[in-house]
């Protein structure tokens, strides 16, 4: 799997989404990501990543495309 | 060898008690090695019950399950670790800890049962005798991950157990541990300290406490995302229906007047339309303990003002002074004093022993700090950000509750 596929795959498990939503998507955009889609979303993502996040990139963490750009910061490379 | 009495009261006993996860040889656990710490299994079991909950089918319907999973994930633990990377080596968990967990915030017990094992002691945790699910969602992925090989060894160190209101499985418990760690409330500490410790053990209580919020109303407007500020509320407060220790009960706000009036209107009005989106349940009897509480608040106070409302959902009682006996005026479900003032600080002579967490809107960490700090206050064991009042951690209620529950020994 691409770290790409890895990125979008936490996000369709966490909110149960399909992947044509997750392009602009936000924080609060749709009922699952609130603040406990969030949790886990996070916790997806150091799982599937091997990563410790920050607590202020986890609060950061606010749209689909911020959240790659985070995760650049822990040498995850996504396609920005 | 026992004396067939002691076996006999033994036998009766634990037909009694419910074991919900871990071990049944309860006094075997007297017995253990108390660990170190942050023990390396103990995290790595964590980390496990972290992963079960997570992805957990029914998790998503429990937010009080995802957000304990999410404290105890292997990042958040490892956080907490390196914050007491000062510890010495020489600090081992004091034995046998025995908790009572409250029956007002149902994921409580699991961790209370975090705190005892990271400090190294075995744990009889006893659940509210209330039924709830995440009690059992918690117990069983516990009972389940104590079953692998990795798990074992710790298994005898871990039982979560369940009883009804029994004096004399208090007694029991009470006589096998070092640390009592009691919640749920002045009855509860009352009723578990007719039950002897042994000499050196000793009680961490967790009391009834008052909290309340401190808004600055300028600030207040300027946020852009209101939404969220309602959200962030609504977690400290109707998420337990205003019953959790930390909820706040009071808000305060500082500005001049017509600017408290104008933020007033919003806060609450944004506030509301979250209760109705979120379609908060009201139950009839803690509508009429709202009113109840407003008329009291009426008949005991002075220039008390009672909001005349649309609904039930939100009780607001304003206030022209902050009489020092307000912790006793307390009511669940979305009961609110309100007091304003042009200046932070005329709460200072109210706090009392009782005071526990300050929420705040609209101010910066330093300016509370130093507003606070070194005024010589009784109570305020906690200032944090609204939204984050019932966010657990490893100090509460002024304890540092893993320095509390280990022993420390002093080599010269």
């Amino acid at each position: 799997m691409t770290n790409e596929e890895k990125y979008n795959k936490a996000f369709i498990e966490s909110f149960r989404v399909d992947q044509d939503r997750l392009k602009g998507l936000k924080y609060q955009d749709i009922n699952a990501w609130d603040s406990i889609g969030h949790m886990l979303l996070m916790t997806a993502l150091e799982d599937e990543f091997g990563i410790e996040l920050d607590i202020d990139d986890i609060t950061d963490f606010s749209n689909y495309e911020e959240g790659k750009k985070i995760l650049s910061k822990y040498d995850v490379n996504l396609n920005i | 060898m026992p004396r067939l009495e002691d076996v006999v009261i033994h036998m009766r006993l634990t037909s009694k008690i419910q074991l919900m996860a871990g071990s049944e040889s309860y006094e075997k656990m007297l017995y253990l090695k108390p660990l170190v710490p942050f023990d390396n299994t103990v995290i790595q079991f964590f980390e496990a019950l972290s992963m079960s909950l997570m992805k957990h089918p029914k998790g998503r319907d429990f937010p009080d399950i995802i957000s304990f999973g999410f404290f105890s994930r292997k990042t958040n633990i490892k956080r907490l670790k390196k914050s007491y990377k000062n510890l010495k080596s020489n600090v081992v968990g004091r034995g046998v800890s025995f908790h009572i967990a409250p029956s007002n915030v149902p994921i409580n017990f699991a961790y209370s049962f975090v705190v005892g094992l990271l400090s190294g002691n075995a744990c009889v945790v006893r659940v509210s005798s209330k039924s709830f699910p995440q009690t059992d969602i918690v117990s069983n992925a516990i009972a389940s991950l104590l079953e692998k090989p990795e798990f074992t060894e710790l298994k005898r160190y871990i039982s979560i157990v369940k009883y009804e209101r029994n004096i004399e499985i208090n007694n029991y418990f009470s006589s096998l541990c070092d640390v009592r760690i009691i919640w749920g409330g002045n009855n509860t500490i009352s009723e578990l300290r007719k039950s002897p410790l042994p000499p050196r053990s000793f009680d961490v209580t967790f009391s009834d406490r008052y909290s309340f919020c401190i808004i600055k109303a300028k600030e207040y407007l300027d946020i852009q995302n209101k939404k969220n500020i309602a959200i962030d509320f609504y977690n400290d407060t109707y998420l337990f229906d205003q019953n959790a220790c930390s909820s706040p009960r009071l808000i305060y706000w500082v500005g001049s007047s017509n600017v408290v009036l104008k933020a007033k209107e919003v806060f609450w009005s944004f506030l509301h339309e979250l209760l109705v989106e979120k379609n908060y349940k009201l139950q009839p009897m803690t509508a009429i303990n709202k009113y109840t509480a407003s008329c009291r608040a009426a008949l005991d106070y002075n220039n008390v003002v009672i909001s005349r409302l649309p609904d039930n959902l939100i009780s607001r009682i304003d206030l022209d002074s902050l009489p020092a006996d307000l912790p006793e005026h307390t009511c669940e479900g979305g009961s609110y004093f309100e007091y304003s003032d042009e200046m932070p600080d005329k709460f200072l002579g109210i706090v009392s022993r009782k005071f526990q967490t300050l929420t705040y809107i609209g101010f910066d960490r330093a300016e509370l700090s130093s507003l606070l700090v070194g005024r010589g206050l009784l109570g305020l064991d906690r200032i944090v950000p609204c939204g984050k009042a019932a966010e657990f951690g490893l100090i509460w209620d002024g304890y540092d509750l893993i320095r509390h529950m280990s022993r420390v020994v002093s080599i010269e």
